[in-house]
């Protein structure tokens, strides 16, 4: 993508360093005020503070109501409900507070503004790695702390999947107790489910999207702040459910199953509740940076795909989260309150939580899918050398799978007896999402026909990710026919089916994704050899461990349970092998992550030569992002076609203008 | 060359506020978007549980004479109505140079909403039925609840424009965090009367010969 520099305070938005006359709101004490005393310390101390405030409290408020009599054993369903979700609220709260996300709320209602001072500490200028783990409102932070967050839940999912496949692929013996065995499933389903929702749009999202619209910052840097610090504080409530009774009935946790089980359910729901706000606060800002904050001349047939695949992304998480978020603040009331939104005995319906749940829970699947998959058409052209393949097709597929996730969740409920009429119409819609799935896999193989690829890791990745986006395909047109499903519901098949999607399609995405603009973050080149190592071995790992899995499915075998008959040994045996040497694979690549971090080759500001404009800026990426605000005056894939400055061939004037000489 | 930049700039960006609020109104209308989504959810688990019926226990227990009262409902959305409409004046009186009006319409909305959330939780307080009887009790408990935040933030944002406004932090040429504010409160104005409607409209369960589901019970 050309650009060229547009001239001081001629663009709609004004360098921060270019107006030093701005007027001020008074300064009162230092810049940053209450936040320079507020970092991940103090959040912690302040949690567990009130954590244990909220919790005595509560527990006195109880006896008192209830004469004592109250059950405090947690493995139990009513064991200390009220205290316990007190006390995660108590935790969040705590947090938050100690973090300093209350400040700018407080001082808004005050009147007192931020100054141009508090703005840039805030952003953590000039502050060194204290930034990182503080309330900082700079995208590029906020990038590398999703980054981190990201890569210690696939870890902690990551690890629960080796037990579980542990467990699985030891048929002579019992290796954990049931009860146990199932809060594993459930534990590593929803953790993995939060990591891959935030695998692309957390760190990229954030990272990179404005440097590729040619903005300063997000549209909300402090709401920014707030998406990832509620993140952090919705993880201990997950975790901690294994020390409470487990959430025993998968990540869906379908009531009344939910309803009686110990109350480490709670900590899923207050989980959810949190994330919930977190990813529509996110959602917020990254459709606002998107729609509000492009560079000039960045017209909707201009803006990278990868731009496409965000937006569409945030637009389904903003308007289908809140289902889920309710689903769970309901499912908590029946728990707390003994309400009966979810308990048929006493007027509440089990299929009111079904609809609500899988109104997100199916639109989740493109949520994770969508970014990852653009990130892939954002790179092929670049170690292609070619234009993307019919650009407007790409952007019709994004936005025919989001449209269409609205209309395909029954497919999720065929069996459960609910309005059996809609299955066929459900069933129909579900197949019909495949076609603009097939676009984007179209437009990929459209862009590599004939290509001569730049054989790197990110575009090799892509090779993986379609065979894999193949199978998780075809087999989930299978899964969508309702005689199919019939006979496949509840069985290996679909879980081989949705890994080959979600960690098929959006993880091994994801990881190209991150190997492509791992030096625009880092500041280093991702080790070739030792990520390319990881990557296959775990892609080697990976078809071991799910075609075992799809024979299981194919024999018969349930899913979500620990003894099982000898027909089924051979199968899983293969698949725990598999997944060892996926773990394998992803050792590795963390390896190369955490190596290349530390020590790896330094890269330029444009390592692949690429034309979009995160490319165009130096790297380390400045704290502004641009010494001054670009304009785009061309496509963003225009590669072969003739540069109107390299057709000039005037170096002075390109000098002068600052613009970069990119390949062709 | 440089551009003539006349009206305000915002003081940490930089930027002309025209700028900035434009991108913030789009910001508020997306919350609105997602909060719709959720209020949507409430009324759907209202009206499904309504017309399922499930088990016959839609009804508080008591039978019909324990419905909740309607008045309320609509007093405090027509309460919320006031207020909303109070601030959009105050906002129109500001765009034409009256920071005073603002000043004044903030705080008397800022009295009727709060005079509306304490009326929430005393309808909350004073239902005829508890939590656990039944799902009509639940869906129109957590209606009440919802407003009962709404409420809450409501109060938050309209004293928050009175301190503003009070140092001068509200001005004609930078109005929009009022506009924000009245864009929100008619939101949630939107909520309380949905909910005042569907509590009205479905009492009596339609399903007079409801499905029977067992007790689940382990």
């Amino acid at each position: 993508m050309s650009t060229v520099i547009s001239p001081p305070g001629g663009g709609t938005t004004v360098a921060i360093h270019e107006q030093p006359h701005v007027p001020q709101p008074k300064q009162v004490g230092k810049p940053g005020g209450f936040l320079r005393r507020t970092n991940f310390l103090t959040a912690v101390i302040s949690g567990i503070v009130l954590a244990a405030i909220f919790y005595f409290v509560t527990v006195a408020i109880v006896n008192k109501v209830t004469g004592g009599g109250q059950q405090d054993d947690l493995s139990l369903p009513d064991g200390l409900q009220a205290e316990i979700a007190m006390m995660y609220i108590g935790w969040v709260i705590g947090f938050m507070a100690g973090i300093g996300a209350f400040a700018g709320p407080i001082r808004w209602f005050l009147g007192n503004d931020l100054t141009h001072a508090d703005a840039e500490y805030m952003s953590g200028k000039d502050m060194g790695r204290e930034k990182y783990w503080k309330y900082t409102t700079d995208h590029k932070v906020v990038g590398i702390q999703y980054f981190i967050v990201m890569m210690v839940l696939f870890g902690v999912g990551g690890l629960l999947a080796m037990l579980i496949r542990t467990e699985l692929g030891i048929t002579w013996a019992e290796v954990f107790n049931p009860n146990f065995y199932n809060s594993l499933i459930g534990t590593h389903g929803i953790v993995m489910i939060i990591a891959m929702i935030i695998a692309v749009t957390g760190p990229l999202g954030n990272f990179i999207m404005p440097l590729m619209v040619g903005a300063r910052d997000m549209a909300f840097p402090r709401l920014n702040a707030l998406s990832i610090w509620l993140l952090v504080a919705a993880i201990p409530p997950l975790i901690s459910n294994l020390f409470m009774g487990g959430i025993r009935d998968g990540w869906t946790v379908y009531q009344p199953l939910a309803d009686q089980s110990p109350v480490g359910m709670i900590g899923y729901q207050i989980t959810i509740i949190v994330f919930a706000f977190s990813t529509g606060i996110a959602s917020v800002n990254l459709i606002t940076t998107i729609v509000a904050m492009r560079a000039k001349g960045m017209t909707w047939s201009r803006v990278p795909i990868f731009i496409y695949g965000i937006l569409g992304s945030a637009i389904m998480g903003l308007i289908w989260f809140p289902m889920y978020q309710y689903s769970q603040i309901l499912a908590l009331s029946d728990r707390v309150l003994q309400t009966s939104f979810f308990t048929p005995a006493s007027g509440g319906s089990v299929w009111l939580y079904e609809n609500l749940f899988w109104l997100l829970g199916h639109p989740e699947v493109y949520v994770i899918v969508l970014p990852a998959t653009a990130a892939l058409l954002e790179l092929m052209p670049v170690f292609l050398r070619k234009p993307l393949f019919s650009y407007k097709l790409a952007i019709a597929g994004i936005f025919g799978i989001v449209g269409l996730s609205a209309v395909v969740w029954v497919h999720h409920m065929y069996m459960t007896g609910w309005a059996p009429a809609s299955n066929y119409p459900f069933m129909l819609s579900t197949e019909l999402i495949s076609i603009p799935f097939s676009f984007l896999v179209l437009v990929m193989l459209g862009t590599m026909w004939r290509g001569a690829p730049w054989t790197k890791l990110p575009m090799m990745a892509v090779y993986a990710v379609i065979w894999n986006k193949v199978i998780g395909g075809i087999t989930g047109v299978y899964l969508s026919d309702t005689p199919v499903d019939q006979y496949m519901h509840g069985s290996m098949f679909v879980v081989a089916h949705f890994h080959f999607m979600l960690m098929g399609a959006g993880l091994f995405g994801a990881m190209a994704a991150i190997a492509y603009w791992f030096p625009k973050m880092i500041n280093r080149y991702l080790d070739e050899r030792i990520a390319s190592i990881g990557f296959w071995t775990a892609f080697v790992g990976f078809q071991i461990t799910f075609f075992a899995m799809f024979v299981a499915g194919l024999q018969g075998m349930p899913r979500r349970v620990l003894q099982f008959d000898s027909l089924f040994n051979v199968a899983n045996w293969v698949s725990t092998i598999g997944a060892y040497i996926i773990g394998t694979g992803m050792l590795i690549f963390l390896y190369a992550i955490i190596t290349s971090w530390r020590g790896g080759e330094l890269a330029p500001g444009n390592p692949w030569g690429a034309h979009t404009l995160e490319a165009q800026t130096e790297t380390p990426v400045p704290h502004e992002n641009f010494p001054v605000l670009p304009v785009v005056t061309s496509d963003p894939y225009d590669y072969g076609v003739p540069d109107p400055y390299e057709l000039a061939d005037d170096d002075a004037i390109r000098e002068a203008e600052g613009v970069a000489k990119v390949g062709a | 060359m440089s551009t003539e930049i006349t009206e305000p700039l915002s003081p940490t960006t930089g930027e002309p506020v025209s700028t900035t609020s434009r991108r913030d109104r789009l910001g508020v209308w997306l919350i609105i978007a997602s909060c719709t989504t959720g209020t949507v959810s409430l009324l759907i688990a209202y009206s499904y549980l309504w017309s399922l019926n499930v088990n016959n226990a839609w009804a508080p227990t008591e039978g019909s004479a324990n419905w909740a009262a309607d008045w309320p409902f609509w007093a405090i959305a027509g309460g919320m109505v006031i207020g909303t409409l109070l601030i959009w004046r105050g906002y129109g009186a500001l765009k034409k140079g009256n920071v005073g009006a603002m000043k004044s319409m903030a705080l008397i909305s800022t009295l009727i909403l709060l005079a509306c959330f304490i009326g929430q939780i005393f309808q909350i307080a004073t239902f005829p039925f508890g939590p656990q009887d039944g799902a009509y009790a639940s869906a129109t408990l957590w209606l009440a609840l919802a407003n009962c935040i709404w409420l809450s933030l409501a109060f938050f944002f309209t004293q928050a424009l009175f301190n503003r406004a009070r140092r001068g932090r509200l001005t004609p040429d930078n109005p929009s965090h009022a506009q924000f504010v009245a864009m929100f409160l008619t939101y949630l104005c939107v909520a309380a009367l949905l909910s005042a409607v569907f509590t009205l409209v479905m009492k009596d369960s339609p399903n007079t010969n409801s499905p029977t589901f067992g007790t689940f019970q382990q």
